[in-house]
């Protein structure tokens, strides 16, 4: 199972949560150093996906192996971030406390510095000496993402983290991730906007738990014959509803 | 563990609530044990809870007493909600899985936090302590009596009794915090066990049914009051009261202190905390 080109690898993936089957034996291969798009309608499963693969949902069959230890494992606790779709942080403390504090619990050496150079990554350092609390939704949003970027994951699982952000500070945010991607880091970003879907390297495609497509956007456009991937998924919908 | 620890208690100390608890225990105990007392003494009996005391149980020679005074009750109180906030706060904030996603594992996030508790109290006894000593030495110069302090001996295990008791129902904050995963329900709950439910058992029940009276000898207040009286604090002082000796309330405040962070720990090791 240690294939080092793979940093995620899903296999026969079910999911139960609330008494219904909320993923339906998903399997896929995340390659590594990639950006990889989670995308697909809200309640298709996203965030269930994705605490599956950080270790913190129960499972009720299947395999998520990840870096090549099983999800969950404690040897995977500092190289994976996760930002979770709600912001996660502390509204009564600044932001720079803050981001120290996860750093000194993530023990990098030298916590200070690194709270620096992810809130200049988030594009927060204007604020970086306001209360968290005290930020609008979208700061917020990011320093939660901020949290996620401290010290040196080999993967990072982002929930949303564009969601409630202007054009052009979502369009840093892509230049980002790529640019972290480049480091050799591991990339997945959920989604529902499909104009980011574009911006990906693999797409993975869900829908009501189930995976409709696993391509590049090229890949997908070729197949669906669109040139648009929103009308690429539209498709893809319509072909497994014809075939159920 | 101990980068944990530091982290946990430079978070806790960048928050003006702790302070702002820290303070009104300080400015409490200096006013019940030392302002009003003092004010009754000059102006004659008031009828004030406390005003009736005599000058020498407000000199230097009886600061220790009156340092823990408020132990059994308000300070109590405050480190209970000091204890919910340390533990509760990070369900409020989601920041748990923040926390426990990806960096120490729940035992270490867990002992830090009961650490920090401990530290933390540990801050507050020596500012009671402090804040007592000061009164004391104010009330003898005003009124030109002598300045006998207590032996260090006295000092310092008064300060062990107050760290414990405070410790005690720090650890019941957090784990209340715990329990119901927020701040708001188990301050208001625990709150009303102590300054309510409590004080209800002492002055009521207990007088009137002798099994109340018995169950007032386990119960983790009681015994608090008896560490308190022991420790010379004036038994007028409500839920201070020698019920049972200070060997038996040791370890009876001990006993709890250790059950609170065990259950604490075995509910967040068990349950879902994401
Ligand atoms: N705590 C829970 N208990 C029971 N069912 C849940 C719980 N959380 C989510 N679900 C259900 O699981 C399904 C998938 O939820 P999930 O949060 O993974 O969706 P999502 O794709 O992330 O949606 P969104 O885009 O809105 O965030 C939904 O039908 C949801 O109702
Ligand atoms: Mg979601």
């Amino acid at each position: 199972m240690t294939n080092s080109a793979v940093a995620v690898a899903v296999d026969g993936l079910r999911v139960i949560r609330g008494g219904r089957e909320v993923l339906r034996s998903v399997s896929f291969d995340v390659p590594r150093g990639s950006v990889t798009g989670l995308l697909g309608p809200s309640g298709c499963g996203k965030t269930t996906l994705m605490r599956a693969i950080v270790g913190v949902q129960i499972v009720a069959g299947g395999t998520v192996t990840v870096l090549g230890q099983p999800a969950g494992d404690p040897l995977l606790r500092d190289k994976i971030g996760y930002a979770t779709q709600n912001a996660a942080v502390y509204a009564d403390l600044t932001v720079t406390e803050c981001l120290t504090y996860f750093a000194s619990v993530l023990r990098v050496d030298d916590p200070a510095a690194d709270a620096r150079r992810v809130i200049a990554d988030v594009d927060l350092t204007d604020h970086a000496g306001k209360l968290v609390g005290n930020l609008s939704g979208g700061q917020r949003g990011r320093a939660s993402l901020a949290v996620a970027l401290l010290g040196t994951p080999e993967l990072l699982v982002l929930d949303e983290p564009t969601v409630g952000l202007d054009p052009v500070l979502r369009d840093d945010l892509w230049t980002l991730f790529h640019r972290i991607a480049e480091r050799g880091t591991t990339l997945l970003v959920s989604s529902h906007v499909m104009d980011e879907a574009a911006r990906c390297d693999r797409l993975l495609l869900m829908r009501e738990g189930v995976l409709l497509a696993d391509d590049t956007p090229e890949g997908l456009r070729a197949h669906t014959e669109q040139s648009d991937l929103e009308q690429a998924f539209l498709r893809l919908v319509r072909e497994s509803e014809a075939a159920a | 563990m101990l980068t944990s620890i530091r982290a946990e208690l430079i978070k806790q100390t960048r928050r003006p609530a702790n302070w702002l608890l820290l303070a009104i225990a300080a400015v409490l105990t200096l006013t019940f044990a030392y302002a009003i007392p003092y004010a009754g003494l000059s102006s004659g009996p008031s009828g004030a809870p406390g005003s009736g005391r005599g000058l020498p149980s407000m000199l230097p020679e009886a600061f220790v007493g009156n340092a823990l005074g408020g132990v059994p009750i308000f300070v109590g109180a405050l480190a209970l909600v000091f204890g919910v906030l340390v533990a509760g706060s990070e369900y409020g904030f989601q920041t748990w899985k923040t926390v426990l996603a990806q960096r120490p594992s729940r035992f270490t996030a867990y002992g830090s936090k009961l650490a920090v508790v401990a530290i933390a109290n540990l801050i507050g006894v020596l500012t009671l302590f402090a804040a007592a000593a000061g009164g004391s030495a104010a009330v003898a110069a005003l009124e030109g009596a002598p300045m006998n302090w207590p032996s260090a001996g006295d000092i310092v295990l008064g300060m062990g009794v107050g760290w414990l008791v405070m410790t005690m129902w720090g650890a019941c904050g957090a784990l209340l915090g715990i329990a119901f995963r927020s701040v708001a329900l188990p301050i208001g709950l625990g709150l009303v066990w102590m300054l309510a439910i409590q004080n209800l058992l002492a002055s009521i029940a207990a007088p009137a049914l002798e099994f109340v009276g018995e169950l007032q000898k386990v119960l983790p207040g009681p015994n608090t009051g008896a560490l308190a009286a022991a420790m010379g604090a004036a038994s007028e002082t409500p839920g201070v009261d020698a019920l049972v000796g200070s060997g038996h309330a040791t370890i009876v405040v001990a006993g709890y202190l250790v059950a609170f962070c065990a259950l604490g720990g075995w509910l967040m090791h068990r349950r879902d905390i994401l």
